[in-house]
């Protein structure tokens, strides 16, 4: 496996591109562009690069897309010709590697067998070996190294082999291959699905995602809704759990719930939903007190304006603060329906006074609660089982590249040199250690039934 | 005294200082004995660290966190160290040369004397967080800290190598300090053996934290600084790897590709965190 067949009039181009040179150079050159990546922050404005890097490395970065280094035309060129690489010398091994794995190896001399790297020749003294002994000789042979092919004839003897692991030899195609299956995974997953996220309010439904390339909304063909959101906190303040109650429905009619935890998502017709991020909206109750006798309560989340048309006033939650000297606190914006207002903080137990013309309010804060927003990662991914396939093909043909080997003995049997012979020889193509212990085994096992009766 | 873990990991990082130090002598003086002291004082060791860290799974438990003793830099430290001596052992229970102690050993003392002093790396057992929750967080943590364990044992005898190599009578006299060193060949065969078994493991534990990414935030490869450099680290590791297929890039180049490779990896475990999150902060500030 390890010289490569070159014949004089090979075509250069298949030359190049099937050299195990240009794949350590590829290797070395993905390492190295890699790099860049990490060290220069992806994903930032131009304006970004420009503010810390300077008007000249700016402008490199936009001609060489280092903003997105891993998707810039020239990485991705380096992956192209990594994949041509491998699938030319795949291409260009398969002939000789089908050669090695058709291989006849009974059709081999005895002087053959003499020259392998772990041999032993037994001289019969008497110049027989009669029947008995040679079935001892056989079972002994099958006991321990398995059992054998034989063909007679070979130099007037008969020639026994056992041969492991021939297969092996297409590990090596599993692995180079499985690379090139994950590319196809990663590739048609690209295609074919996309990546978004949801921000749903408690209670909120919706039936599209937002593509986080695009912004684009994706419909997805059914709707979700969050039921309830949760967050758990440890006692030193970390988060102990983040988990949003979905509900997926479909023409309004509840399919299916599930409670999803960052580490759970839930699928549904290949698209799959996962906890991401949450946000925790605040939302009280304030009760204004006219100086006029009207009294009114109101509930403000955030991000919205309440009015109280009869007044002319509008409210509206600016901040809320859960804990201020051990109280809630909110800051609300009172407007008086010009545009005009005034903010004011509004801590609870006690009333603040807001006055517009000879009225006077006084508001004071009833209760305040928070509803929680589910930050969902929305995924559509039909390549991915492809690239565990790919990875599973790399993991097992490693196995097989880097501890299968392709072991062959080989016994032989008969007239040499004017006296009964037995030859017995080995070769293995990795785990040489181990193949010599068994095949020292091996020997003194023949070695007793030979050496016996003498 | 009450025994607990953090007591039996400090009495760790001792001993496997003092091993290291028996095994340099063993090498630099060759006496014998030395070298059988400093494998009975690392078997002993280990089995200190062994019991050190079951007693931490266990304390997690009565914290009411219960769960394995894996999830942050100190842990990690500590189980790097441990797979570390493990690899060590049974190569030399293979192998039986004590030398190569000598350069294996120090990775894990030093990972234990840095998860022990270090101000900077806190050893108090916390809860996990929401990410953190899952049980390929066992699986990632032990197949990638096999192939960086591995790669540690395969820089130490990328080392050996080179100084065997330097010296002009490295075979010829065997009683001066390089030539109590294995052979060139022995060294080049164990290192590519190393490295295969490191290779094999980080490509495992790449794999599955992409399948824990996947589950956990949707996307099995987001290009994020550390599964890069993981990455980088596989493309050293492979460049040796064929290396080997090229006639004149035994050896040497692989000795030097294995020190370069842990390099890389210790640039994946530590720099990342460390550096690269300074260089992405610095943007933001």
């Amino acid at each position: 496996m390890k010289k490569s067949t070159t014949h004089s009039q090979e075509n250069p181009v298949i030359r190049f591109f099937s050299s195990v040179r240009l794949a350590i150079f590829l290797l070395i050159a993905l390492a190295l562009t890699s790099i860049i990546g990490t060290v220069i922050p992806q994903g930032q404005s131009q304006q970004f690069y420009l503010d810390n890097f300077g008007p000249g490395m700016s402008k490199l970065t936009k001609i060489l897309h280092l903003n997105d280094t891993y998707h810039s035309w020239w990485y991705l060129s380096l992956l192209a010709l990594f994949s041509t690489n491998l699938i030319v010398c795949t291409l260009k091994r398969l002939p000789f590697t089908l050669k090695l794995f058709k291989k006849d190896n009974l059709a081999v001399r005895s002087d053959y067998l003499t020259r392998m790297p772990y041999k032993r020749i037994w001289r019969v003294r008497d110049g027989v070996l009669d029947n008995a002994r040679i079935q001892k000789l056989l079972s002994t042979f099958q006991e321990k190294a398995g059992s054998f092919q034989k063909r007679s004839n070979v130099d007037g003897g008969t020639l026994f082999l056992v041969e492991r692991g021939k297969w092996s030899y297409w590990g090596l195609y599993g692995v180079h291959l499985s690379i090139l299956i994950i590319f196809l995974g990663a590739l048609f997953g690209s295609f074919y699905g996309f990546k978004g996220r949801i921000m749903l309010m408690e209670g909120e439904t919706t039936d599209h995602a937002v593509r986080f390339d695009t912004a684009a909304p994706i419909p997805l063909g059914f709707s979700i809704r969050c039921d309830h959101f949760f967050v758990s906190f440890y006692e030193n303040g970390a988060p102990k759990e983040f988990r949003s109650d979905l509900t997926i429905l479909e023409n309004g009619k509840e399919i299916l719930h599930k409670a999803i935890l960052v580490n759970d998502p839930l699928e549904y017709k290949g698209i799959t939903f996962y906890q991401a991020s949450y946000q925790a909206i605040p939302e009280v109750t304030v009760k204004v007190v006219s100086s006029e006798g009207a009294q009114r309560s109101f509930i403000i989340p955030a991000f919205q304006k309440v009015s109280w048309p009869e007044s002319g006033m509008t409210l509206a939650l600016l901040k809320y603060i859960p804990n201020i000297h051990g109280v809630p606190a909110a800051r609300v914006w009172v407007g008086d329906g010009t545009g005009q207002g005034h903010a004011l903080w509004v801590l609870q137990g006690r009333t603040e006074q807001y006055n517009r013309g000879n009225t006077t309010y006084k508001l004071s804060l009833v209760s305040a609660s928070q509803r929680y927003m589910t930050g969902l990662q929305v995924k559509k991914d039909p390549g991915v089982w492809v690239v565990w396939l790919g990875c599973t093909a790399l993991i097992l043909g490693f196995a097989i590249v880097f501890w299968i080997p392709h072991r062959r003995s080989w016994l032989w049997v008969g007239p040499k040199d004017g006296e009964m012979q037995v030859i017995l020889s080995g070769q293995t193509n990795k785990n040489k250690i181990h193949f010599e212990k068994d095949f020292r085994e091996l020997e003194d096992s023949i070695n007793s039934v030979l050496g016996t009766n003498k | 005294m009450n025994l607990s873990s953090s007591y039996l990991l400090s009495l760790t990082t001792f001993i496997y200082l003092g091993a290291a130090a028996l095994y340099m002598i063993h090498w630099i003086f060759r006496v014998r004995q030395v070298g059988i002291l400093a494998t009975v004082v690392t078997v002993g060791g280990f089995l200190v660290q062994t019991a050190g860290i079951i007693l931490r799974w266990k304390e997690s438990y009565h914290l009411g966190y219960g769960h394995a003793p894996l999830s942050n830099l100190y842990e990690s430290l500590v189980f790097f160290s441990w797979v570390t001596i493990l690899v060590y052992l049974v190569i030399e229970w293979r192998v039986k040369k004590r030398v190569i102690g000598a350069f294996a050993t120090p990775f894990a003392s030093l990972a234990m004397a840095y998860a022990s002093f270090s101000p900077s790396v806190a050893d108090s057992i916390e809860p996990l967080i929401p990410a953190l929750q899952s049980n390929w967080l066992l699986a990632h943590v032990i197949t990638c800290f096999l192939g960086y364990a591995s790669f540690a044992v395969a820089c130490g005898l990328g080392i050996m190598y080179l100084i065997k190599m330097r010296s002009a009578h490295h075979e010829e006299v065997p009683e001066s300090v390089t030539g109590s060193l294995p052979q060139l060949k022995v060294l080049d065969d164990l290192m590519h053996q190393t490295i295969i078994f490191g290779f094999l493991w980080l490509s495992v534990g790449i794999i599955t934290g992409a399948v824990w990414a996947n589950q956990a935030w949707g996307t099995y490869w987001s290009w994020d600084p550390k599964e890069t450099w993981s990455l980088i680290t596989w493309f050293i590791y492979a460049t040796a790897l064929h290396a080997r297929f090229v006639r004149g890039w035994a050896g040497q180049r692989i000795a030097w590709l294995s020190i370069v490779g842990f390099l890389s990896v210790i640039f994946t475990y530590f720099g990342v965190n460390f550096l690269l999150s300074g260089l992405h902060s610095y943007g933001s500030g």
